[in-house]
């Protein structure tokens, strides 16, 4: 799938320069998002230092000595580029953006490139550089869209990843990510939305008083269950944005009666680790496994969001005990499997509009949840699309990998990074939007409006929540209750 | 004249392939030996295999991916591959040198099947050496080495086309053969120390990008400690 590219106007809002220029002058660093303020003296040897720290205690090297002995510079992955396709800009091809750190990597850290470098006193690290790394891995949404199409089998996410968290090393992060995750930390709340532990009650009692009026059903949010099958973290921003999709999941379990619980201790799945800092990354996994243990639970259940989903996934069992680590599942697998037991029923006259469902990058990249969503919506969904390519060939929503947080970027994110996307709802027609990710949700809200596409998004569960149909019993003992309670008064 | 093809024949050409095969030995056991080490230092070693193999598959015999993107290019590349692989391995003459030399034979290609390889191997080379120049995004991120190694890969196809087919004379088929050997030997010597290394490094890259993302566990505080920051906040 292709696009047209953006005219000269689209690429002047785009890239307009959201700071102040003091604030570019005083960090020496002309990028786009915001920044804490930074050491910024002495930057390439600083760099370096954090690169061969991060290669020594990592795997890194691995793949970065089997990239630079194989790249063949046929340029195939910028057909496969929303931001290159759209934006046309050679320096957005991804083997280019690659190319940034591995010219450092192979004349600082291979014997041939530091004898070839030294001999011609050429390749040096400088503070050019290092800006343009700093530019170039923030334009990227880290879909890994472009590793599919490589001959070599590059993975460039993963060197946007790594460059992303050398850059970090040396105070280069945006400063949104990076304020959250202190928060999820170190913070008082603990949880990157700062949502405090009695607000959260608060909510979660008003959304049950709310279920309750709209469907004469008791639908609760368990709290600090011990013991339950699930232990649930959505990405906590959910709490304040998606209301919808939390009712459906609390719904989903209401129907099956199976344990689930939401801890106090600790209720965020978000993990911006993933998107800049593997030492983050690490932090914020263990925070989701110790609460866990603390509640003993079983699994741990991590509700519709992408990033959240692959940062436990993939990195629970990586820091929290192998083998040994609590089984990790999505929100999607659990309502398929239950729908499928026959545990689970869905009215099929409810939702009549067209609907289409969006890949989140985190998830079908590695073909991990595909048909399940498709299977439920083509169940109760009178009218479903496809948009194509999907699944792990799909199309990301342009907010991957960290950026849809940075909202100075949001002309960026929905001019160029989300264009192949908005073509593609266009094309489908869609009028519902089903986007099982909070972070897709949130770039996908902000690219319609953008972009003037007359289409809503929601979660899976929102849906579900809509179709659900309750067993005759647990509807009667309600309004049994509510004659009980009439005849008291 | 023939004395200088037969060191090119003998002692260089023994030389040169013998550099290969242990240049190709050495990347190839850097490789594993990284990927074992990754692999003992991951935190997480389920590996996903069907997955890996299906894409290694997939890339080593692209016939799915062919018309995915760029098809013309596609065709082209994987013509000209082909030509590079069978025809210096299955050819007839290289055969009979083998076994001439060591007494051991395989299978040969038909005359008619190396003339056409041999040509398709020189007009697909030569278009895709067009493309990577007319491609405007392909000669941005061309080095070099990009656009020598496809005309270096040529010469022996080129050479050893007019030493077979088209009758020349003595003097022009000594030089022409001349020129074809030492080419041969040439490449030999890039394949370890070039991109070229793919002909055995791209079975293992599907493989070596899944296994990179297998972090080792405690990375947090080792960095931490090797660069002073244990206890510096977020």
């Amino acid at each position: 799938m292709k696009t047209r590219k953006i005219t000269s106007e689209e690429r002047e809002k785009a890239f307009k320069q959201p700071r102040k220029p003091e604030v570019i002058e005083k960090q020496k660093l002309d990028v786009r998002y915001h920044i804490e303020d930074f050491e910024v003296e002495d930057r390439p040897r600083r760099f370096l230092e954090a690169f061969a720290a991060i290669l020594k205690h990592t795997n890194y090297r691995l793949a970065l000595d089997h990239y630079i002995r194989m790249s063949a510079k046929c340029s195939r992955c910028a057909t496969n580029c929303q931001v290159y396709q759209a934006t046309g800009d050679l320096r957005d091809i991804p083997c280019y953006r690659s190319e940034l750190l591995l010219s450092v990597y192979r004349r600082h850290f291979t014997l041939g490139g530091m004898l070839k470098g030294r001999a011609l006193g050429t390749g040096h690290l400088t503070d050019e550089k290092i800006q343009e790394m700093a530019d170039s891995f923030w334009d990227c949404t880290a879909c890994r869209r472009c590793a599919m199409e490589c001959p070599s089998g590059i993975d460039h996410g993963l060197i946007t990843h790594l460059g992303r968290f050398i850059l970090s090393e040396i105070g280069i992060a945006p400063r949104a990510l990076v304020v959250s995750t202190r928060e999820q930390l170190e913070g008082a709340t603990g949880n990157t939305s700062a949502i405090p532990v009695p607000a959260l009650v608060d909510t979660l009692e008003f959304l049950e008083e709310d279920m309750f009026e709209e469907k004469s059903v008791e639908i609760k949010f368990p709290m600090d269950v011990e013991g339950a099958d699930y232990v649930f973290f959505p990405a906590v921003s959910d709490f304040l944005m998606e209301a919808e999709t939390l009712m459906g999941i609390a719904a989903v379990f209401t129907a099956t009666g199976d344990s689930w619980t939401t801890g106090t201790g600790y209720f965020d799945g978000i993990n911006y680790g993933l998107f800049y800092s593997d030492r983050m990354l690490e932090r914020v996994v263990k925070k989701v496994d110790a609460e866990t243990r603390r509640l003993k639970g079983k699994n741990i259940l991590i509700g519709e969001c992408g990033h959240a989903s692959r940062s436990a996934k993939y990195f629970i069992p990586t820091y929290c005990g192998g083998d040994d680590a609590y089984p990790v599942i999505n929100i999607m697998e659990y309502t398929h499997r239950v729908w499928k037991e026959g545990r689970l029923k869905l009215d099929p006259n409810v939702v009549t509009e067209k609907v289409a469902y969006h890949d989140p990058c985190n998830i079908a990249r590695q073909r991990w949840i595909i048909e399940k969503p498709r299977e439920l919506l083509k169940a109760f969904c009178k009218n479903y699309v496809e948009m194509t390519p999907y699944g792990d060939e799909n199309i990301c929503c342009g907010g991957g990998g960290g950026t849809v947080s940075i909202d100075e970027i949001r002309p960026y994110r929905t001019t160029i990074g989300g264009k192949l996307k908005a073509d593609q709802i266009r094309k489908s027609g869609c009028e519902i939007l089903v986007a099982p990710c909070a972070n897709c949700k949130k770039q996908l809200r902000e690219l319609v409006e953008d972009q003037g596409i007359d289409c809503e998004v929601v979660g899976l569960h929102d849906l579900i929540y809509k179709a659900i149909i309750f067993d005759e019993s647990m509807v009667e003992k309600k309004e049994e209750e509510s004659v009980n309670i009439e005849d008291k008064e | 004249m023939e004395s200088l093809l037969d060191f090119a024949r003998g002692p260089l050409f023994r030389f040169s392939f013998a550099v290969m095969i242990l240049g190709l030995a050495r990347i190839l056991f850097l490789d594993l030996y990284n990927a074992y080490q990754a692999y003992r230092r991951a935190g997480d070693r389920n590996i996903p295999w069907g997955l890996v193999i299906k894409r290694s598959l997939e890339w080593l015999f692209p016939v799915r991916r062919v018309f995915h993107n760029r098809p013309v290019y596609s065709i082209f590349s994987i013509l000209f591959h082909v030509g590079l692989l069978l025809v210096p391995i299955f050819l007839y003459a290289h055969v009979r040198l083998w076994k001439d030399a060591v007494g051991i034979n395989w299978l040969t290609l038909p005359y008619e099947v190396a003339y056409g390889l041999t040509v398709s191997t020189i007009v697909f080379g030569a278009a895709l050496f067009i493309g990577r120049v007319i491609s405007k995004s392909s000669s941005f991120l061309s080095r070099k080495q990009d656009y020598l190694w496809p005309i270096v890969l040529l010469i022996p196809f080129i050479t050893g086309f007019v030493c077979a087919h088209l009758g020349v004379g003595s003097r022009l088929y000594n030089t022409m053969m001349l020129i074809h050997v030492l080419a041969g030997n040439f490449i030999f010597i890039l394949i370890p120390f070039t991109k070229i290394a793919h002909c055995v490094l791209m079975p293992l890259s599907q493989f070596i990008s899944t296994l990179a993302w297998k972090f080792p566990p405690e990375t947090d505080d080792a960095i931490c400690i090797t660069l002073n920051k244990k206890g510096a906040p977020v």
